[in-house]
């Protein structure tokens, strides 16, 4: 019996559709963006603690960092971190409800709040971040 | 006049030894018709050997679970008009995380087996059952009827939930939407053996809060508000066995 | 058909689902208050050496940077063994991961209370 790799379950490479979302619902969505950021700010949260350590290598060190972070490539950077961040933990906050079986019918609703709150803030942030 | 639209199918075709690839058929179609009298046309007239499952054609059966354009539908209660315009595609294709038998057929076995596994019931007490807490799904109780009086359980075990969810597609092993919504309604206060079964590795905690299943259950199941009702029912377990209830 | 495994019984549960959800809310608090600590309240939000000896000498704040570490670090690692979990690993590939994702967590936790007090030596 052949099976395709779509629709065999044993295919290991099926997580390629964990973030195949297109004409599906606003659940799989949700899903998807915060399977997504989770990486996203894993990566983030380590390279962050990584970073640090030009702390304890003394006041030039943190100078020379301070200064390649303030360019805009890393600016930018920290506005992708931002948005990801926002909307990971607004998204996390409706599974958290939900999960709990509080406003389960609503989820769809949730999911759109989650979106334009992450929408705004991410404006706000970014108008900010290259104005100041 | 019935309108008439023209519209090409494309659809699965995979058997042993051949490899899934999509044919093309055009078919003149009334659009209020719907996909399953597209399919069985081309079986018809044009491919007897197109493999397909079908039966009551009133979405009580649950055999016609196709995807329809990528999305998971009851092909015999989805007009044409819904998925496509005139001169426009259908893209027809067996539904995801089941073993392909061939063509637009899976191999529902294990669905099945595990259905009986958590042996979810076909009928309940009309007020047990509980839906969530919105008046869209309320039934309100008559009270003038019996105290023994029954219906059958949503489900028609159409394996569309299994096939939305994202977590078969890696994981097999999972119990899926259908089975846990099956032992939510069977009840963990009268099948305690179920705890093992919806609390292990296996079980709701697997769940990810796509509400995949929910969206595409042609049945009014709510499987995703099921299993959140489990993970309540778990944690309040876990909570009473904690501080003492039981010890 | 029973698919009941005699493998260990490893694999999501209910406590490290919990503790996922909690830590998760706790990160949404934590960080609110990590970021206006940081960047709002200093003149120059950190950005120079000066302010970060001061600022970690504040009473309170390495209290609650570590207990922002931890919390952070938790919710971070069991939530990369979910997504572990969902590509469906061997129990003795998952027991490795395990042991990995604990490891890697104490070390950066370890880490974090490292450089806190070296910070906080060299202000005095």
């Amino acid at each position: 019996m052949t099976t395709t790799a779509r629709t065999d379950p044993h295919a290991r490479s099926n997580f390629w559709k964990w973030f195949d979302a297109f004409r599906r619902a606003p659940g799989m969505w949700a899903y998807s963006l915060n399977r997504l950021s989770a990486i996203g700010l894993t990566v983030y949260l380590f390279l962050h603690l990584v970073v640090l350590r030009t702390l304890a290598d003394g006041p030039q060190a943190y100078d020379d960092f301070v200064a390649l972070v303030k360019s805009p490539v890393f600016v930018f950077g920290e506005l992708v971190v931002v948005i990801g961040g926002v909307y990971h933990g607004l998204n996390g906050l409706r599974v958290a409800l939900t999960a709990f079986g509080i406003g389960v019918p609503y989820q769809k609703h949730m999911f759109y709040a989650v979106l334009i709150i992450t929408a705004v803030v991410s404006l706000v942030f970014g108008i900010h971040m290259f104005t100041a | 006049m019935a309108e008439k639209w023209t519209v090409t199918f494309l659809i699965n075709r995979q058997k042993d030894g051949v490899e899934p690839h999509f044919e093309s058929f055009q078919l003149e179609v009334n659009p209020d018709e719907y996909v399953l009298d597209a399919i069985e046309r081309v079986w018809a007239f044009h491919d007897r050997s197109l493999l397909f499952r079908h039966a009551c054609h009133h979405s009580t059966c649950g055999a016609c679970g196709m995807r329809v354009n990528g999305v998971e539908k009851l092909t015999c209660i989805t007009t044409i008009r819904s998925v496509t315009s005139d001169g426009g595609t259908v893209k027809v294709e067996p539904l995801r995380n089941f073993p392909v038998v061939g063509d637009l057929v899976v191999d529902m076995t294990r669905l099945y087996a595990r259905m009986e596994m958590v042996k979810a019931p076909s009928v309940i007490p009309l007020d047990e059952a509980p839906k969530p807490d919105t008046s869209v799904f309320d039934i309100k109780p008559d009270h003038d009827a019996p105290d023994d009086m029954i219906r059958l359980v949503d489900c028609i075990e159409c394996g569309m939930c299994v096939s939305a969810c994202p977590v078969p597609l890696t994981t097999p092993e999972y119990l899926g939407p259908a089975v846990l919504a099956g032992a939510q309604h069977q009840g963990l206060e009268k099948n305690p053996s179920l705890l093992e079964l919806v609390d292990g590795p296996n079980g709701v905690w697997r769940c990810h809060s796509a509400f995949e299943c929910t969206a595409v259950c042609p049945s009014n199941v709510e499987p995703g508000w099921r299993i959140m009702d489990l993970r309540k029912q778990l944690v309040k377990k876990r909570f009473q066995r904690l501080f003492g209830r039981g010890g | 058909m029973l698919e009941r495994s005699t493998a260990p019984k490893s694999g999501e549960n209910t406590w490290l689902w919990l503790l996922k959800i909690i830590s998760g809310v706790l990160v949404i608090v934590l960080l609110f208050v990590h970021l206006v600590v940081n960047h709002l309240v200093p003149s120059e939000g950190l950005l120079s050496y000066e302010e970060v000896i001061a600022y970690v000498t504040t009473p309170g704040i390495a209290l609650m940077e570590m207990t922002f570490l931890v919390v952070v670090v938790s919710h971070s690692l069991i939530g990369l063994r979910s997504i572990i979990l969902d590509l469906n690993p061997s129990p003795g590939l998952l027991r490795v991961v395990n042991w990995v994702l604990a490891i890697i967590g104490v070390a950066a936790v370890v880490y974090g209370i490292w450089l806190m007090q070296m910070l906080v030596a060299q202000a005095a």
